[in-house]
């Protein structure tokens, strides 16, 4: 991995990163899952994504999101 | 006229009617002000014209609660006082700081912002400043607020000559007041320390105590002790409700458009919540400071991927000999709620050189505090999903509930409270002309009277204040 990382160039380091974000690893947030957001911000009615109101504000690991970005 | 001892003062034979204690941007605006006026003058400087070791360890203290700054680091004993170090952030308190607020004890002043607002121009002129500019609501629980980021006027330096030339007033340096006398209805003299030794009495019809948010109190505190509280005749409130300004960084965001807000020339810009929000979550006021990053393509991208997989963006910041954080920086500094608890003591065990008893600050911050903290950050979270602006990270001590770290900036080393102003003398110290309540020629300048403390930065309020007591003082005093 060392060999690696030493033989790539400055170039390929930049490509590889303006690629990342159309990998899904990278674009992977955290479960839309109503059961992980923070309760006193998601309504605990919902569930599920499918049933979830995309506009509604969840917080999630710290993040304040609206539950759309979490697809 | 400027003296360097209080012999060579005292050779001089001015006869002054008021005596200001202190040089920073309280004494001096208000010695400015009386001189202008005809009226003579005299400041009283601890210190000389630069920093030493030895004035500066007059402020030695030590510190029960909160972790907090060494007390002989956090202000200036010399000519200029503390504008000596301070930073230059400019704001005037908002209008909603001085109104009470029934959600929180002991807020609320006997003065509103209308009647400083008069001396803002003097300020603007004093502190080198632009216009002030209003507010911008961007949605109904947060605005944009101006924070100016002015040269930091040295005072000694800017005013140095100016009252070098003047004829009616007097700077002596090296010289302060150990204790002041009276009798419960007026301060009937000060001791005085000058150059290292006890240098004896001295008189004024008029005293102005400004020597600092900390030392107000103490000087009060050890007088009313002396004087068998013949100084500050109704001193319940006396060195209480003292208040800083917390500061931590408070998280990170991502902006959607770098652009959408106006930012200054090192790219921040502050946000502050609507009296409506505050009043709808009862919190206190707060400032956030974002720090923009505006990096250009490949780093704006390792920056904002910071935020999600922060390993990886290391790594490639590493890779690119860059040092990237995570998109925009949030700071949070916030209003502390006034306690009656927190509190200038002094010291039982320790003294300084001058034999008066050193400060032991009683300095915590409440759970209101936290969630000041973590409902403001939601606040602007919210504000920017809404407005389409971008997302917040709150950090996760703050979403934990964890103890604050120790390793950030901790507060603002800002100094307020201690003789707060108001009209109950059993939670004030000073009347809404800064004079000490009961007594007739006794007055204090400076954020020691300040009663809450709103969010933004004081010397401008400091600032407004001396302008407004100068000018009472001169019609007041006759000469």
């Amino acid at each position: 991995m060392s060999f690696f990382i030493k033989k790539m160039s400055r170039r390929a380091i930049v490509q590889a990163l303006i690629a990342l974000p159309a990998l899904s690893l990278f674009r992977k947030l955290p479960d839309a899952d109503a059961s992980h957001a923070d309760p006193s911000r998601a309504d605990p009615s919902h569930t599920g994504a499918s049933r979830a109101d995309p506009n509604e504000i969840v917080e999630v690991n710290g993040w304040i999101l609206r539950r759309s970005d979490l697809a | 006229m400027i003296f360097d001892s209080y012999e060579a003062y005292r050779a001089a034979n001015f006869t002054p009617k008021v005596c200001i204690l202190g040089s920073g941007p309280a004494g001096t605006t208000i010695a400015r002000k009386l001189g202008a006026a005809g009226i003579p003058v005299v400041v009283l400087e601890a210190g000389s014209r630069e920093f030493s070791d030895e004035s500066q360890d007059f402020y030695r203290g030590t510190t029960v609660g909160d972790f907090y700054f060494d007390l002989d680091i956090t202000r200036l004993r010399f000519m200029g006082g503390s504008s000596n170090h301070w930073a230059g952030w400019c704001r005037v308190l908002d209008k909603q700081d001085f109104e009470p607020k029934a959600w929180v004890p002991d807020t609320g002043w006997p003065i509103r912002r209308t009647d400083i607002e008069p001396y803002l121009p003097e300020v603007r002129d004093i502190l080198d400043l632009p216009a002030f500019r209003p507010d911008m609501p961007i949605s109904d629980d947060i605005r944009w607020v101006q924070l100016i980021k002015s040269p930091a006027v040295r005072f000694a330096e800017k005013f140095g000559d100016e009252l070098d030339k003047a004829k009616n007033i007097a700077v002596v340096l090296n010289t302060c007041v150990t204790e002041l006398a009276g009798d419960g209805k007026r301060v009937t003299g000060a001791r005085l320390w000058s150059n290292g030794q006890d240098a004896g009495s001295f008189s004024a019809d008029y005293f102005i105590i400004c020597t600092g948010g900390l030392e107000n109190s103490r000087l009060l505190l050890w007088s009313n002790q002396r004087s068998n509280g013949g100084v500050v005749p109704n001193a319940t409130a006396l060195g209480r409700y003292w208040m800083e300004h917390p500061t931590f960084e408070g998280g990170n965001a991502i902006l959607a458009d770098y652009n959408a807000f106006e930012v200054d020339a090192v790219n921040e810009a502050f946000f502050s919540p609507t009296l409506a929000a505050m009043e709808r979550l009862q919190i206190m006021n707060f400032g956030i400071r974002l720090i923009e990053t505006p990096y250009p393509g490949v780093k704006s991208l390792i920056a904002d991927l910071a935020c999600t997989a922060p390993s990886m963006a290391e790594w490639m910041s590493y890779q690119l000999s860059q040092r990237l954080r995570c998109a925009a920086q949030l700071y949070v500094a916030w209003e502390q709620a006034p306690l009656a608890s927190n509190q200038i003591e002094l010291s039982k065990t320790d003294v300084d050189h001058a034999g008066a008893p050193r400060i032991e600050l009683h300095w915590k911050k409440t759970e209101l505090e936290h969630r000041t903290l973590l409902e403001g950050l939601r606040l602007f979270g919210t504000t920017l999903i809404e407005k389409n602006l971008g997302r917040v990270r709150i950090a996760d001590w703050i979403s934990n509930g964890q103890d604050y770290p120790t390793n950030d900036e901790t507060a603002g080393h800002h100094h307020m409270g201690g003789t707060r102003m108001g009209t109950d003398i059993s939670k004030s110290v000073v009347d809404a002309n800064c004079k000490v309540h009961g007594m007739d020629n006794l007055y204090v300048g400076g954020s020691s009277v300040f009663c809450t403390s709103g969010q933004c930065n004081p010397t401008t309020t400091i600032t407004a204040l001396a302008c407004r007591l100068g000018d009472h003082l001169s019609k007041v005093v006759t000469v």
